[in-house]
């Protein structure tokens, strides 16, 4: 029986520590719950994006904040300037005075994380140098960098299509 | 029983409390000090050695056991030039334990995190736009205002006119990137010329990545220009003075160019180009640089052990390092380091004025009412593949102060 409550101080000591570890990680922010749209939700690679940009809509963020907009990386997909497991900014907005935000890639953010091209000297985009970005679902977050609010959608990246 | 319970239940403590303890990662004393960069994008060229000669500048202070035994930690991130992505690393990094400074190696991140800066009570580093001088918070600028070096520029510009004997007062040509670091110059710069009495043509700005140069210069040269003040990240000022000399005109003008003119890397493209070009730098260029013996026995120990790829920015990144082991002790001295916070470095910062820099930039400037790196600028001029100094060290004049922001 002594013994029996002895384990039982110990698991519930060593609960207390962990559950103190992990509120330290996860800071979940109280709120509306932050949307997410990805403008178009499917797309192809080709240079018309830096025209006509992958664009975010999002919703139920703290009024004026900064957003980050945040591609996933897939185990296994290398990008130039990425350490593995981190995920790769791709537009920055702010939220208007209802939480709404709208942002669009920026070219160099086209070139850098889809095309991943390379650079010249002449600070022109290298396009011998680009590896781009494999087709499937992309995760997309959205990130309040004030409220820590995420959103998150899909971005799928298909095949282009065949030259007829 | 008793006596065993009391031991297991110690054991069990223990166990908890070095988990919590590994977990927060105090291992040792360690500061951290993020350099949001650009390793492999448009402006890596430059890039690369001020972040090689920072980050061999922090193994050197950590190999000497750290400052009063507490190690840096340098983080290097490549944003690839992109604000988006260096937003996004900032956000990764800016709950990492006494994070005490950012280098934001772009005016447009910089602008872009100095709203996160503020919120986290910190401090940040930015290229050189005379805005942070003209409102003052939490970012200091590298050296003087861009506006500041081209008002050297101009001054150096006209002492030249009167000593080849010219009366009045030149025409002068401004060509730069279409951005908004190509248009901070004359944000007080144009006053400044007015103030001289130089003409200032209409500027030519052209998109970064341009071939050709051509278009531009000519327009200038046609409207009378006596100078021609070339802006852009080496390489592009050493591509524009390329042009130039293709097109004969560095027969005919004087080109100048600012801080980020020509270094080694442009040189060693383009040295009959450039000769006769004058740049005016904030930190020690040319035969200065090589001359300077610490930075490059840096070079040697961690580099290389001889000078040929040595580029003077390497010092510059240097000198970066010595003003953040400078601000640290002096933060330290005021809070100690468990009470060490962000902010405490920002107020630091305010207060290493006059911080000697081993001769790689004039003395610190920074101050409660000055986020000017330094305020001393020297000109230099190409000569023979070689950049060598014309001038002493002098004050640039203060052009932010002139234009309305």
């Amino acid at each position: 029986m002594r013994y029996f409550k002895v384990i039982m101080l110990f698991v519930f000591i060593m609960g207390l520590v962990l559950g103190a570890l992990v509120c330290q990680t996860s800071q979940l922010s109280a709120g509306p719950q932050a949307k997410l749209e990805v403008i178009p939700a499917e797309t192809f690679l080709s240079p018309a994006l830096i025209r006509k940009p992958v664009t975010f809509k999002g919703s139920g963020f703290a009024p004026k904040e900064m957003i980050s907009v945040e591609m996933v990386l897939p185990p296994g997909l290398k990008m130039k300037g990425i350490t593995e497991g981190e995920d790769v900014g791709i537009a920055v907005g702010t939220s208007d005075e209802n939480g709404n935000f709208t942002a669009a890639m920026q070219p160099t953010a086209t070139l850098n994380w889809f095309f991943q091209v390379g650079w010249t000297p002449l600070t022109r985009p290298n396009f011998k140098e680009a590896r781009p970005i494999p087709p499937g679902v992309y995760t997309i977050n959205a990130t309040g960098l004030d409220s820590d609010r995420v959103a998150t959608s899909t971005l799928k990246i298909v095949p282009p299509p065949k030259k007829k | 029983m008793r006596k065993k319970c009391l031991i297991f239940l110690s054991i069990a403590l223990t166990i908890c409390f070095s988990i919590a303890t590994l977990s927060s990662s105090s291992f040792a004393k360690e500061v951290a000090y993020l350099s949001l960069a650009d390793y492999t994008g448009p402006i890596a060229g430059l890039n690369v050695p001020a972040d090689m000669g920072l980050e061999d500048y922090i193994k050197e202070i950590n190999a000497k056991g750290g400052v009063d035994g507490i190690k840096i930690k340098f983080i290097g991130i490549d944003t690839r030039y992109d604000v988006a992505r260096a937003v996004s690393a900032y956000k990764r990094y800016r709950r990492t334990k006494r994070l005490l400074m950012v280098n934001s190696i772009s005016t447009g991140i910089g602008k872009a995190v100095a709203r996160l800066i503020e919120r986290d009570k910190r401090a940040q580093l930015v290229p050189g736009d005379g805005e942070f001088q003209a409102h003052l918070g939490r970012n200091f600028i590298w050296g003087p205002a861009y506006q500041d070096a081209f008002a050297a520029s101009l001054d150096w510009i006209m002492a030249d006119w009167k000593a080849k004997g010219k009366s009045g007062a030149p025409v002068v040509g401004f060509v730069n990137w279409d951005s908004s670091y190509g248009r901070e110059h004359l944000r007080g710069g144009k006053e400044y010329a007015e103030k001289l009495g130089i003409k200032l043509l209409p500027p030519e700005f052209f998109p970064p990545g341009t071939l050709k140069h051509d278009v531009y210069l000519t327009r200038l040269a046609k409207a009378g220009a006596h100078y021609i003040h070339a802006g852009g990240v080496d390489p592009t000022p050493t591509n524009v003075i390329r042009d130039a000399y293709a097109l004969g005109l560095t027969k005919k003008l004087q080109m100048t160019c600012g801080y980020w003119g020509p270094t080694a890397l442009g040189i060693g493209v383009h040295a009959k180009a450039l000769e006769g070009s004058v740049i005016t730098s904030f930190y020690e260029r040319g035969t200065d640089a090589i001359k300077n013996k610490i930075p490059t026995d840096l070079w040697k120990k961690y580099r290389d052990c001889s000078l040929e790829k040595y580029n003077e920015v390497y010092a510059m990144g240097m000198s970066w390092g010595l003003t953040y082991v400078a601000g640290l002790k002096d933060a330290l001295k005021a809070v100690g380091y468990e009470k060490l916070k962000a902010d405490d470095m920002y107020k630091a910062y305010q207060r290493i004025t006059g911080l000697d820099r081993l001769g790689i930039q004039g003395p610190c400037a920074y101050s409660p009412t000055s986020r000017r790196g330094s305020l001393e600028v020297k000109t230099y001029r190409v000569k023979n593949g070689k950049i060598i100094p014309i001038t002493g060290w002098r004050k640039a004049p203060d052009a932010v102060s002139l234009h309305k922001f």
